[in-house]
Protein backbone atom coordinates (compact mmCIF):
# COMPACT_ATOMS: atom_id res chain seq x y z
CA UNK A 1 0.00 0.00 0.00
CA UNK A 2 3.18 2.57 0.71
CA UNK A 3 4.40 2.38 -2.67
CA UNK A 4 0.96 2.35 -4.52
CA UNK A 5 0.41 5.85 -2.99
CA UNK A 6 3.21 7.42 -5.34
CA UNK A 7 3.39 5.26 -7.83
CA UNK A 8 1.11 8.38 -9.52
CA UNK A 9 3.03 11.02 -11.36
CA UNK A 10 4.04 13.97 -9.23
CA UNK A 11 2.60 16.73 -10.55
CA UNK A 12 -0.66 16.09 -9.59
CA UNK A 13 0.28 13.76 -6.68
CA UNK A 14 -1.12 16.16 -4.56
CA UNK A 15 -5.18 16.44 -5.79
CA UNK A 16 -5.22 12.63 -5.74
CA UNK A 17 -4.04 12.40 -2.60
CA UNK A 18 -6.89 14.30 -1.17
CA UNK A 19 -9.14 12.51 -3.37
CA UNK A 20 -7.84 9.05 -2.09
CA UNK A 21 -8.05 10.39 1.51
CA UNK A 22 -11.47 11.25 1.21
CA UNK A 23 -12.39 8.28 -0.49
CA UNK A 24 -10.83 6.12 2.42
CA UNK A 25 -12.50 9.28 4.37
CA UNK A 26 -16.03 8.08 3.41
CA UNK A 27 -15.18 4.00 3.00
CA UNK A 28 -13.91 3.55 6.50
CA UNK A 29 -14.63 0.95 8.68
CA UNK A 30 -16.70 3.50 11.36
CA UNK A 31 -16.13 3.27 15.55
CA UNK A 32 -14.74 1.15 17.79
CA UNK A 33 -16.94 -1.25 19.36
CA UNK A 34 -17.92 -0.31 23.14
CA UNK A 35 -17.34 -3.17 25.59
CA UNK A 36 -20.69 -4.56 27.51
CA UNK A 37 -21.54 -2.90 30.43
CA UNK A 38 -21.06 -6.87 32.71
CA UNK A 39 -17.35 -5.94 31.56
CA UNK A 40 -16.42 -3.21 33.94
CA UNK A 41 -12.88 -3.14 33.73
CA UNK A 42 -12.98 -3.49 30.12
CA UNK A 43 -15.29 -0.37 29.89
CA UNK A 44 -13.20 1.56 31.92
CA UNK A 45 -10.55 0.92 29.61
CA UNK A 46 -12.34 1.73 26.55
CA UNK A 47 -13.70 5.12 28.14
CA UNK A 48 -10.28 6.15 29.81
CA UNK A 49 -8.76 5.52 26.06
CA UNK A 50 -11.47 7.67 24.35
CA UNK A 51 -10.56 6.43 21.15
CA UNK A 52 -14.23 5.67 19.66
CA UNK A 53 -12.49 6.22 16.34
CA UNK A 54 -10.12 3.92 16.37
CA UNK A 55 -10.43 2.06 13.24
CA UNK A 56 -10.74 5.23 11.17
CA UNK A 57 -7.99 7.21 13.13
CA UNK A 58 -5.79 3.37 12.24
CA UNK A 59 -5.84 4.04 8.72
CA UNK A 60 -4.95 7.49 8.70
CA UNK A 61 -2.04 6.37 11.26
CA UNK A 62 -0.84 3.92 8.29
CA UNK A 63 -1.37 6.53 5.37
CA UNK A 64 0.71 8.89 7.61
CA UNK A 65 3.40 6.29 8.76
CA UNK A 66 3.50 5.13 4.86
CA UNK A 67 4.25 9.13 3.73
CA UNK A 68 6.32 9.46 6.48
CA UNK A 69 8.06 6.60 5.48
CA UNK A 70 9.21 7.84 1.90
CA UNK A 71 9.24 11.48 2.25
CA UNK A 72 9.93 13.00 5.58
CA UNK A 73 11.71 10.72 7.24
CA UNK A 74 14.10 10.50 4.63
CA UNK A 75 14.42 14.35 4.42
CA UNK A 76 14.81 14.55 8.57
CA UNK A 77 17.72 11.87 7.71
CA UNK A 78 19.37 14.04 5.03
CA UNK A 79 18.96 17.40 6.31
CA UNK A 80 20.67 15.98 9.55
CA UNK A 81 23.46 14.51 6.98
CA UNK A 82 23.54 17.68 5.45
CA UNK A 83 23.45 20.17 7.39
CA UNK A 84 25.67 20.75 11.04
CA UNK A 85 24.36 20.63 14.12
CA UNK A 86 24.76 24.26 15.32
CA UNK A 87 23.49 25.49 11.88
CA UNK A 88 20.36 23.42 12.68
CA UNK A 89 20.18 24.68 15.97
CA UNK A 90 20.26 28.61 14.23
CA UNK A 91 17.62 27.32 12.06
CA UNK A 92 15.41 26.12 14.43
CA UNK A 93 16.01 29.27 16.47
CA UNK A 94 14.97 31.47 13.41
CA UNK A 95 12.06 29.24 12.90
CA UNK A 96 11.12 29.83 16.89
CA UNK A 97 11.53 33.34 16.38
CA UNK A 98 9.39 33.85 13.74
CA UNK A 99 6.69 31.90 15.55
CA UNK A 100 6.55 35.00 18.23
CA UNK A 101 3.25 36.90 17.01
CA UNK A 102 1.32 33.43 17.35
CA UNK A 103 3.03 32.53 20.62
CA UNK A 104 2.57 36.39 22.37
CA UNK A 105 -1.37 36.29 21.02
CA UNK A 106 -1.72 32.93 23.13
CA UNK A 107 -0.02 34.08 26.14
CA UNK A 108 -1.66 36.78 26.36
CA UNK A 109 -5.44 35.05 25.68
CA UNK A 110 -4.05 32.50 28.47
CA UNK A 111 -3.90 35.54 30.75
CA UNK A 112 -0.16 34.86 31.35
CA UNK A 113 1.85 38.49 31.81
CA UNK A 114 4.67 36.73 32.86
CA UNK A 115 4.56 34.14 29.53
CA UNK A 116 3.55 37.55 27.35
CA UNK A 117 6.86 39.03 28.78
CA UNK A 118 9.46 36.41 28.59
CA UNK A 119 8.28 36.01 24.77
CA UNK A 120 8.40 39.53 23.98
CA UNK A 121 11.89 39.61 25.74
CA UNK A 122 12.78 36.63 24.07
CA UNK A 123 11.78 38.42 20.29
CA UNK A 124 13.66 41.61 21.16
CA UNK A 125 17.06 40.05 22.50
CA UNK A 126 17.22 37.13 19.67
CA UNK A 127 16.05 39.71 16.81
CA UNK A 128 19.11 41.61 18.06
CA UNK A 129 21.93 40.27 19.63
CA UNK A 130 20.62 36.78 18.75
CA UNK A 131 21.19 38.09 15.18
CA UNK A 132 17.68 37.51 13.76
CA UNK A 133 16.89 34.80 16.15
CA UNK A 134 19.76 32.38 14.73
CA UNK A 135 20.96 32.21 18.57
CA UNK A 136 18.74 31.58 21.63
CA UNK A 137 20.90 34.85 23.88
CA UNK A 138 17.25 35.23 25.62
CA UNK A 139 17.61 31.63 27.52
CA UNK A 140 20.88 32.25 28.66
CA UNK A 141 19.68 36.19 29.95
CA UNK A 142 16.78 34.45 31.76
CA UNK A 143 14.26 33.85 29.77
CA UNK A 144 13.46 30.42 28.52
CA UNK A 145 11.34 29.45 26.12
CA UNK A 146 7.89 27.33 26.82
CA UNK A 147 5.26 26.23 24.73
CA UNK A 148 2.13 28.59 23.58
CA UNK A 149 -0.87 27.17 20.74
CA UNK A 150 -4.37 27.74 20.67
CA UNK A 151 -4.63 24.52 22.01
CA UNK A 152 -3.43 25.21 24.96
CA UNK A 153 -5.20 28.45 25.02
CA UNK A 154 -8.76 26.46 24.97
CA UNK A 155 -7.83 24.08 27.27
CA UNK A 156 -7.19 26.76 29.83
CA UNK A 157 -10.72 28.64 29.07
CA UNK A 158 -11.59 25.01 30.06
CA UNK A 159 -12.87 23.52 26.76
CA UNK A 160 -12.17 20.05 26.98
CA UNK A 161 -10.21 18.02 24.49
CA UNK A 162 -12.91 15.77 23.30
CA UNK A 163 -11.75 11.92 21.44
CA UNK A 164 -8.66 11.20 19.66
CA UNK A 165 -8.28 12.02 16.31
CA UNK A 166 -5.33 10.84 14.38
CA UNK A 167 -5.58 13.25 11.30
CA UNK A 168 -4.37 13.05 7.54
CA UNK A 169 -0.36 14.97 7.64
CA UNK A 170 -1.37 16.59 11.47
CA UNK A 171 -0.94 13.32 12.81
CA UNK A 172 -2.04 12.69 16.39
CA UNK A 173 -4.46 15.17 17.92
CA UNK A 174 -8.25 15.70 18.91
CA UNK A 175 -11.00 17.96 18.17
CA UNK A 176 -9.91 20.99 20.80
CA UNK A 177 -6.03 20.82 19.11
CA UNK A 178 -7.07 20.58 15.76
CA UNK A 179 -9.13 23.58 15.78
CA UNK A 180 -6.70 25.27 17.98
CA UNK A 181 -3.83 24.35 15.22
CA UNK A 182 -6.54 26.19 12.51
CA UNK A 183 -6.85 28.86 14.69
CA UNK A 184 -3.22 29.52 15.02
CA UNK A 185 -2.15 29.11 11.43
CA UNK A 186 -4.97 31.90 10.99
CA UNK A 187 -4.02 34.36 13.68
CA UNK A 188 0.15 34.19 12.02
CA UNK A 189 0.14 37.59 10.55
CA UNK A 190 2.70 35.33 8.13
CA UNK A 191 -0.13 33.86 6.78
CA UNK A 192 -1.67 36.98 5.45
CA UNK A 193 1.01 38.92 4.19
CA UNK A 194 1.76 39.02 0.11
CA UNK A 195 0.09 36.08 -0.54
CA UNK A 196 -1.03 35.79 -4.39
CA UNK A 197 0.81 36.00 -7.72
CA UNK A 198 2.05 39.28 -7.30
CA UNK A 199 4.51 38.06 -4.50
CA UNK A 200 6.63 35.49 -4.98
CA UNK A 201 9.09 36.73 -2.85
CA UNK A 202 6.66 36.11 0.14
CA UNK A 203 5.41 32.31 -1.32
CA UNK A 204 8.70 31.23 -1.75
CA UNK A 205 9.39 32.58 2.39
CA UNK A 206 6.00 30.74 2.75
CA UNK A 207 6.87 27.64 1.66
CA UNK A 208 9.94 27.38 2.94
CA UNK A 209 9.08 28.05 6.31
CA UNK A 210 6.06 25.63 6.15
CA UNK A 211 8.65 22.73 4.97
CA UNK A 212 11.72 24.00 7.64
CA UNK A 213 9.41 23.47 10.14
CA UNK A 214 8.17 19.73 9.24
CA UNK A 215 12.05 18.77 8.77
CA UNK A 216 13.24 20.67 11.63
CA UNK A 217 10.65 18.85 13.79
CA UNK A 218 11.14 15.42 12.37
CA UNK A 219 14.62 16.11 12.90
CA UNK A 220 14.44 16.17 16.25
CA UNK A 221 12.09 13.64 16.81
CA UNK A 222 14.03 11.04 14.56
CA UNK A 223 15.61 8.66 17.65
CA UNK A 224 12.36 9.06 19.47
CA UNK A 225 10.09 7.78 16.70
CA UNK A 226 12.54 5.48 15.81
CA UNK A 227 12.96 3.93 19.38
CA UNK A 228 9.09 4.07 20.20
CA UNK A 229 8.29 1.93 16.53
CA UNK A 230 11.06 -0.57 17.90
CA UNK A 231 9.92 -1.01 21.02
CA UNK A 232 6.64 -0.65 21.01
CA UNK A 233 4.40 -3.67 20.45
CA UNK A 234 1.12 -1.35 19.04
CA UNK A 235 3.00 2.00 18.31
CA UNK A 236 -0.27 3.85 17.22
CA UNK A 237 -1.56 2.66 21.30
CA UNK A 238 2.08 4.03 22.35
CA UNK A 239 1.82 7.36 20.35
CA UNK A 240 -1.70 8.26 21.65
CA UNK A 241 -0.45 7.62 25.10
CA UNK A 242 2.46 9.75 24.67
CA UNK A 243 0.18 12.59 22.97
CA UNK A 244 -2.11 12.59 25.75
CA UNK A 245 0.00 12.89 28.60
CA UNK A 246 2.29 15.38 27.01
CA UNK A 247 -0.04 17.40 25.90
CA UNK A 248 -1.61 17.23 29.87
CA UNK A 249 1.44 17.97 31.06
CA UNK A 250 2.17 21.16 28.58
CA UNK A 251 -1.42 22.09 30.09
CA UNK A 252 -0.07 21.60 33.68
CA UNK A 253 2.66 23.63 33.23
CA UNK A 254 1.00 26.48 31.50
CA UNK A 255 -1.66 26.17 34.39
CA UNK A 256 0.44 26.25 37.37
CA UNK A 257 2.92 29.41 35.93
CA UNK A 258 1.26 31.67 37.99
CA UNK A 259 4.60 33.93 38.89
CA UNK A 260 4.15 37.40 40.53
CA UNK A 261 3.99 40.25 37.47
CA UNK A 262 5.93 42.81 40.00
CA UNK A 263 9.41 43.82 38.63
CA UNK A 264 12.34 42.67 39.63
CA UNK A 265 13.50 46.41 41.03
CA UNK A 266 10.22 46.87 43.08
CA UNK A 267 10.33 45.97 46.73
CA UNK A 268 9.13 42.06 46.39
CA UNK A 269 6.48 40.62 48.21
CA UNK A 270 7.08 38.36 51.14
CA UNK A 271 7.25 35.27 49.32
CA UNK A 272 7.65 35.66 45.87
CA UNK A 273 7.04 32.46 44.18
CA UNK A 274 9.69 33.16 41.24
CA UNK A 275 9.71 30.14 39.33
CA UNK B 1 -1.54 27.69 81.29
CA UNK B 2 1.17 24.84 81.98
CA UNK B 3 -1.31 22.28 80.78
CA UNK B 4 -2.54 24.54 78.38
CA UNK B 5 1.10 25.47 77.00
CA UNK B 6 1.93 21.73 76.97
CA UNK B 7 -0.57 21.34 74.61
CA UNK B 8 0.40 23.84 72.46
CA UNK B 9 3.90 22.32 72.40
CA UNK B 10 1.69 18.87 72.00
CA UNK B 11 0.45 20.21 69.02
CA UNK B 12 3.17 21.42 67.33
CA UNK B 13 5.19 18.42 67.49
CA UNK B 14 2.37 16.28 66.69
CA UNK B 15 2.30 18.42 63.48
CA UNK B 16 5.63 18.96 63.18
CA UNK B 17 6.77 15.41 63.39
CA UNK B 18 5.17 13.97 60.36
CA UNK B 19 6.26 16.90 58.58
CA UNK B 20 9.70 16.01 59.23
CA UNK B 21 9.56 12.65 59.27
CA UNK B 22 8.14 13.69 55.04
CA UNK B 23 10.94 15.75 54.54
CA UNK B 24 13.71 12.83 55.73
CA UNK B 25 11.85 10.57 53.27
CA UNK B 26 12.12 13.10 50.20
CA UNK B 27 15.58 13.67 51.44
CA UNK B 28 16.26 10.16 51.37
CA UNK B 29 14.72 9.45 48.22
CA UNK B 30 16.65 12.34 46.69
CA UNK B 31 20.17 10.99 48.12
CA UNK B 32 18.75 7.59 46.23
CA UNK B 33 18.08 8.83 42.94
CA UNK B 34 21.42 10.89 43.08
CA UNK B 35 23.16 7.35 43.59
CA UNK B 36 21.36 5.19 41.07
CA UNK B 37 21.38 8.56 38.40
CA UNK B 38 25.03 8.62 39.22
CA UNK B 39 25.59 4.46 38.63
CA UNK B 40 23.30 4.89 35.67
CA UNK B 41 25.52 7.55 34.29
CA UNK B 42 28.55 5.77 34.75
CA UNK B 43 27.68 2.64 32.94
CA UNK B 44 26.20 5.02 29.94
CA UNK B 45 29.24 7.63 29.50
CA UNK B 46 31.34 4.35 30.39
CA UNK B 47 33.64 2.44 28.19
CA UNK B 48 32.66 -0.67 27.95
CA UNK B 49 31.26 -2.88 24.92
CA UNK B 50 27.30 -3.05 23.88
CA UNK B 51 27.00 -6.32 26.12
CA UNK B 52 29.22 -4.78 29.38
CA UNK B 53 26.84 -1.72 29.65
CA UNK B 54 24.20 -4.18 29.24
CA UNK B 55 25.36 -6.28 32.13
CA UNK B 56 26.03 -2.70 33.81
CA UNK B 57 22.66 -1.86 33.32
CA UNK B 58 20.76 -5.24 34.25
CA UNK B 59 22.87 -4.27 37.61
CA UNK B 60 21.41 -1.22 38.11
CA UNK B 61 17.55 -2.18 37.28
CA UNK B 62 17.84 -5.53 39.70
CA UNK B 63 18.76 -3.21 42.75
CA UNK B 64 17.33 0.03 42.37
CA UNK B 65 14.30 -0.65 40.14
CA UNK B 66 11.03 -2.03 41.38
CA UNK B 67 10.52 -4.30 38.21
CA UNK B 68 7.79 -6.64 39.47
CA UNK B 69 5.58 -3.79 40.94
CA UNK B 70 5.62 -1.96 37.65
CA UNK B 71 5.41 -5.74 35.28
CA UNK B 72 1.80 -5.90 37.48
CA UNK B 73 0.95 -2.22 36.70
CA UNK B 74 1.86 -2.59 33.29
CA UNK B 75 -0.24 -5.88 32.91
CA UNK B 76 -3.16 -3.69 34.78
CA UNK B 77 -6.48 -5.66 34.99
CA UNK B 78 -5.09 -8.35 32.97
CA UNK B 79 -2.67 -9.31 35.97
CA UNK B 80 -5.74 -10.58 37.94
CA UNK B 81 -6.72 -13.09 34.65
CA UNK B 82 -3.49 -14.06 34.40
CA UNK B 83 -2.42 -17.72 35.86
CA UNK B 84 0.07 -17.75 38.16
CA UNK B 85 2.30 -19.70 35.36
CA UNK B 86 1.66 -16.86 33.18
CA UNK B 87 1.89 -14.37 35.92
CA UNK B 88 5.72 -15.70 35.83
CA UNK B 89 6.45 -16.31 32.19
CA UNK B 90 5.24 -12.14 31.91
CA UNK B 91 7.36 -10.94 34.82
CA UNK B 92 10.62 -12.88 33.45
CA UNK B 93 10.20 -11.52 30.28
CA UNK B 94 8.77 -8.33 31.66
CA UNK B 95 12.17 -7.78 33.24
CA UNK B 96 14.06 -8.63 30.06
CA UNK B 97 11.95 -5.78 28.12
CA UNK B 98 12.32 -3.36 30.71
CA UNK B 99 16.41 -4.10 30.69
CA UNK B 100 16.75 -4.00 26.66
CA UNK B 101 14.52 -1.01 26.18
CA UNK B 102 16.20 1.61 28.84
CA UNK B 103 19.82 -0.16 27.31
CA UNK B 104 18.87 0.92 24.13
CA UNK B 105 17.30 4.60 24.89
CA UNK B 106 20.46 5.15 26.81
CA UNK B 107 22.66 2.91 25.19
CA UNK B 108 24.04 4.94 21.99
CA UNK B 109 24.28 8.48 24.29
CA UNK B 110 27.43 9.82 25.11
CA UNK B 111 28.56 12.72 27.80
CA UNK B 112 24.72 12.54 29.64
CA UNK B 113 25.09 14.96 32.73
CA UNK B 114 22.20 15.47 34.76
CA UNK B 115 21.52 17.91 37.84
CA UNK B 116 19.03 17.49 40.96
CA UNK B 117 15.63 19.59 41.07
CA UNK B 118 13.03 19.50 43.77
CA UNK B 119 11.86 16.83 45.49
CA UNK B 120 8.19 16.45 47.14
CA UNK B 121 5.68 13.79 48.44
CA UNK B 122 3.12 12.16 46.64
CA UNK B 123 1.15 9.39 48.22
CA UNK B 124 3.51 7.49 50.47
CA UNK B 125 5.64 7.77 47.45
CA UNK B 126 8.57 10.75 46.74
CA UNK B 127 8.89 12.49 43.10
CA UNK B 128 12.44 13.71 42.39
CA UNK B 129 12.46 15.76 39.69
CA UNK B 130 16.19 15.92 37.64
CA UNK B 131 17.17 17.41 34.37
CA UNK B 132 18.98 15.05 32.15
CA UNK B 133 21.22 16.96 29.67
CA UNK B 134 22.80 15.64 26.23
CA UNK B 135 25.16 17.23 24.14
CA UNK B 136 23.27 19.23 20.76
CA UNK B 137 20.12 18.14 22.77
CA UNK B 138 17.63 20.72 24.76
CA UNK B 139 18.03 19.77 28.12
CA UNK B 140 14.69 16.84 29.58
CA UNK B 141 13.12 17.52 32.73
CA UNK B 142 12.71 13.52 34.03
CA UNK B 143 11.06 13.01 37.15
CA UNK B 144 11.34 10.00 39.13
CA UNK B 145 8.86 8.25 41.50
CA UNK B 146 10.27 6.27 44.43
CA UNK B 147 8.29 3.86 46.43
CA UNK B 148 8.84 3.32 50.48
CA UNK B 149 11.33 6.53 50.38
CA UNK B 150 12.35 6.42 53.68
CA UNK B 151 12.52 2.18 54.76
CA UNK B 152 13.24 0.28 50.98
CA UNK B 153 13.54 2.94 48.24
CA UNK B 154 12.83 1.72 44.42
CA UNK B 155 12.10 3.35 41.56
CA UNK B 156 8.56 2.71 40.57
CA UNK B 157 8.42 5.61 37.39
CA UNK B 158 10.17 7.67 35.43
CA UNK B 159 8.05 10.94 33.82
CA UNK B 160 10.12 12.11 30.74
CA UNK B 161 8.49 15.74 29.91
CA UNK B 162 5.69 14.53 31.94
CA UNK B 163 5.07 11.31 29.98
CA UNK B 164 4.86 8.54 32.31
CA UNK B 165 7.00 5.41 31.04
CA UNK B 166 4.97 2.65 33.15
CA UNK B 167 1.63 4.15 32.13
CA UNK B 168 2.89 4.41 28.29
CA UNK B 169 3.69 0.44 28.69
CA UNK B 170 0.84 -0.06 30.43
CA UNK B 171 -1.44 1.42 27.22
CA UNK B 172 0.44 -0.41 24.78
CA UNK B 173 -0.09 -3.88 26.44
CA UNK B 174 -3.53 -3.07 26.87
CA UNK B 175 -4.19 -1.98 23.24
CA UNK B 176 -2.11 -5.08 21.95
CA UNK B 177 -4.10 -7.24 24.41
CA UNK B 178 -7.58 -6.10 23.26
CA UNK B 179 -6.75 -6.60 19.44
CA UNK B 180 -5.71 -9.76 20.08
CA UNK B 181 -8.59 -11.43 21.85
CA UNK B 182 -7.36 -10.50 25.53
CA UNK B 183 -5.28 -13.22 25.21
CA UNK B 184 -1.99 -13.28 27.72
CA UNK B 185 0.14 -15.53 26.10
CA UNK B 186 -0.11 -14.07 22.44
CA UNK B 187 1.42 -11.37 24.84
CA UNK B 188 3.83 -12.72 26.32
CA UNK B 189 4.87 -14.76 23.04
CA UNK B 190 4.94 -11.22 21.26
CA UNK B 191 7.21 -10.24 23.98
CA UNK B 192 9.57 -13.06 23.50
CA UNK B 193 9.53 -12.10 19.68
CA UNK B 194 10.88 -8.51 21.09
CA UNK B 195 13.76 -9.42 23.27
CA UNK B 196 15.17 -12.04 21.16
CA UNK B 197 14.78 -8.78 18.35
CA UNK B 198 16.34 -6.30 20.75
CA UNK B 199 19.91 -9.17 21.54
Amino acid sequence: MRPALFVTPAKRGAAHLLMYLAIVAVALPGCATRPPASDPDALADYQQTDDPLEPTNRVFYAINNGLDTVILRPAALAYRYAVPAPVRDGLHNVLSNIGTPVKLTNDILEGKPRRAGDTTMRFLINTTAGVLGIFDVATKLGYPDHDADFGMTMALWGVPEGPFLFLPVLGPTDPRDAAGFGLDVAIDPFTWIGTGPNHPGWSAFTYSRYGLTAVDARERVLDATDSIKKTALDPYATFRSLYRQHRHAQIETLRNDNRATVPVWFPQPAAAPAK
Amino acid sequence: MINRRHFLILAAASVAAPLAAHAQATEKAAAFVKSTGDRLIAVVNGPGSAAAKRAGMTQVIDTDVDVEGIGRFCLGRFWRQASPDQQKRYLDLFHQVLVTNITSKLGEYQGVTFTMGRSKEQDDQAVISTTVSRPNNAPTAVDWVISNPSSNPKIVDVLAEGTSLRLTQRQDYASYLVHNNNNIDALIAAMKTQTEQGK
